[in-house]
């Protein structure tokens, strides 16, 4: 599902971000990214998702090089990727339930999906009876849950992660890797890159550890360190 | 696929909403660059009428009182037919001048019903042998305050006249259409990448579902277009009234002679009000296209 062959990213041509990486994700695999800060977490996720573009190497994403990808397909790959942020993104002049639409709207999708799958996904992360609510009347944890609604309602392959509970307290965090792991169960890869040591150590998933860029340790049902 | 129309009039509609007073500004300052650029247009098209009979040669036309005797029209006549100087020479008796009125004012019914063939000067349209100025004014002298003439104008002043009027009317319209037009465009594009800068947001999260460049532009392009076309629309108002009064003004009967004839026509107006359009288009597509291509780098 994902296949990074040699990828190296270097930033304004002298930091390092990523080095001389080659890591195969299966499809359906859970991945935890762990490293100290500014070891190349958050820019591997975004080479995932072709934000970025790497000096080196090649990525393999859905079975796509998404280095020869023309600019005009990006939006096309995209859709086959949900992203979660450490900071939801939410906009706060929409309800949960616009929130979620707004992802499906965007790309062009008929207003009769819209009104199908958005109080579907809300059930799936527990939040219909607030669709109506807005942001700023929802808990972080709350917040984050929209924020999952919105990157799945479009059911893509592929789920990537940045730090989605590093805002939120160890509790609210288990729900939301709850969340996550029910996702994964049906068939979803997720990519979660996080400094949480106790989610880690508690899913036993497949950890991969990167230092200055340089992974250090590719474990099956790993722990944090 | 397709852009949903609710979609895109939804999001248009919350872009121009935030930014009323940036809106409006944009609004009036095309409408009064496009009324500018228009009143041009019409100001061209009624010299073009207004000196419309002075084609064919005629260099000078011998207006008669409307009540001038038999003989002292043939008076004139005869010194006319008599001139050596005079190649040829068209009567426009009361009848032909009331259909020429006619046809001249058939905007304005209203005026027509007012005129009879009485009251309209007949004259001779002199076409000279030779065109020289200064030939042409002392020949068109020598009727000057005869018996039964009621004014002698010849072409060269009137046009030089009217064209010099028009020169400085229509040089003035077309230069501050222009600088305005340019001010009209900047405004458009500022409107737009405010309203970008504003809905970073929106645009990030759209680009990370994966929605197309156009899906993300188009809602933000259409907020110029309609900009544009009030302004346009503000415009044309605004040429209603200049024709219906300046320039209908200029032409009433009891107006200066030179200036019967100034007018436009209704094919004429349209076809002006049609270029208001597609100027207002072009405008706002420039600022547009410049504000999405510079600043919303999907
Ligand atoms: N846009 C950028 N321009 C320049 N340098 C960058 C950019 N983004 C990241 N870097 C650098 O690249 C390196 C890796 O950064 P990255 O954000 O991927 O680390 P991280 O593992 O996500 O860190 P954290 O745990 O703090 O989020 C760092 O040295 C960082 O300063
Ligand atoms: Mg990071």
């Amino acid at each position: 599902m994902i296949k990074l062959n040699n990828v190296t990213k270097v930033y304004k041509g002298t930091v390092v971000a990523v080095r001389d990486v080659t890591v195969d994700i299966a499809k359906g695999e859970f991945v935890f990214l762990v490293g100290p800060s500014g070891s190349g977490k958050s820019t591997f996720i975004r080479l995932l998702n072709r934000e970025e573009l790497p000096e080196h190497g090649t990525i393999y994403v859905a079975g796509r090089d998404i280095g020869t990808l023309g600019a005009w397909r990006v939006p096309f790959l995209r859709r086959n990727i949900g992203f979660i942020f450490q900071d939801f993104k939410l906009l706060p002049k929409k309800t949960v339930a616009e929130n979620v639409a707004f992802a499906l709207e965007v790309i062009g999708k008929p207003r009769h999906v819209v009104r199908k799958q958005v109080p579907a996904i809300l059930e799936l992360v527990g939040l219909a009876a607030k669709m109506d609510n807005f942001p700023h009347e929802l808990s972080g944890g709350e917040q984050q849950r929209v924020s999952v609604a919105r990157a799945f309602v479009n059911r893509p392959p592929i789920l990537l992660a940045d730090e989605p509970t590093g805002n939120l307290d160890p509790q609210t965090s288990v729900g939301i890797m709850k969340l996550l792991d029910r996702i994964n169960r049906t068939g979803t890869t997720v990519v979660m890159a996080t400094h949480d040591r106790s989610i880690v150590d508690t899913m036993r998933r497949r950890v991969i550890e990167l230092d200055q860029g340089v992974v250090v340790r590719d474990q099956a049902r790993g722990v944090y360190e | 696929m397709a852009l949903s129309p609710r979609y895109v009039l939804r999001e248009t509609g919350q872009n121009l909403w935030r930014n009323v007073l940036s809106s409006a500004a944009a609004i009036i300052t095309i409408g009064v660059s496009l009324w500018l650029f228009g009143g041009f247009f019409l100001f061209n098209y009624a010299v073009d009428n207004a000196t419309a009979r002075w084609e064919g040669g005629i260099e000078f036309v011998v207006w008669m009182q409307p009540e001038a005797t038999a003989e002292q029209d043939a008076n004139i006549r005869n010194s006319i037919e008599g001139s050596p100087a005079i190649k040829e020479w068209v009567y426009v008796d009361q009848n032909q001048a009331y259909e020429e009125f006619r046809e001249i004012f058939s905007d304005t019914p209203e005026l027509i019903e007012v005129v009879s063939p009485d009251v309209l000067p007949p004259s001779y349209r002199v076409v000279p042998e030779n065109p020289d100025a200064d030939v042409v004014s002392e020949l068109s002298d020598q009727f000057v305050g005869r018996p039964g003439v009621e004014e002698v104008v010849s072409a060269d002043q009137t046009i030089r006249d009217i064209q010099r009027l028009a020169d400085k009317v229509t040089r003035v319209f077309l230069v501050g259409s222009v600088i305005l037009l340019t001010a009209a465009t900047l405004l458009i594009l500022t409107n737009i990448v405010s309203a970008i800068r504003s809905r970073g947001a929106e645009i990030e999260i759209m680009k990370v579902v994966g929605a197309t460049n156009w899906f993300i532009r188009v809602p933000f392009m259409l907020e110029g277009l309609v900009q544009a076309v009030m302004g346009a629309m503000g415009a044309w108002v605004g040429l209603r009234i200049l024709d219906d009064t300046v320039i209908k003004g200029l032409s009433e009967p009891d107006s200066l002679q030179l200036m019967q004839g100034f007018r436009v026509d209704q094919g004429e107006f349209y076809s002006t009000s049609l270029l208001v359009l597609v100027i207002a288009i072009v405008v706002s597509g420039i600022g547009s296209a410049v504000a999405v291509t510079r600043y919303l780098d999907v």
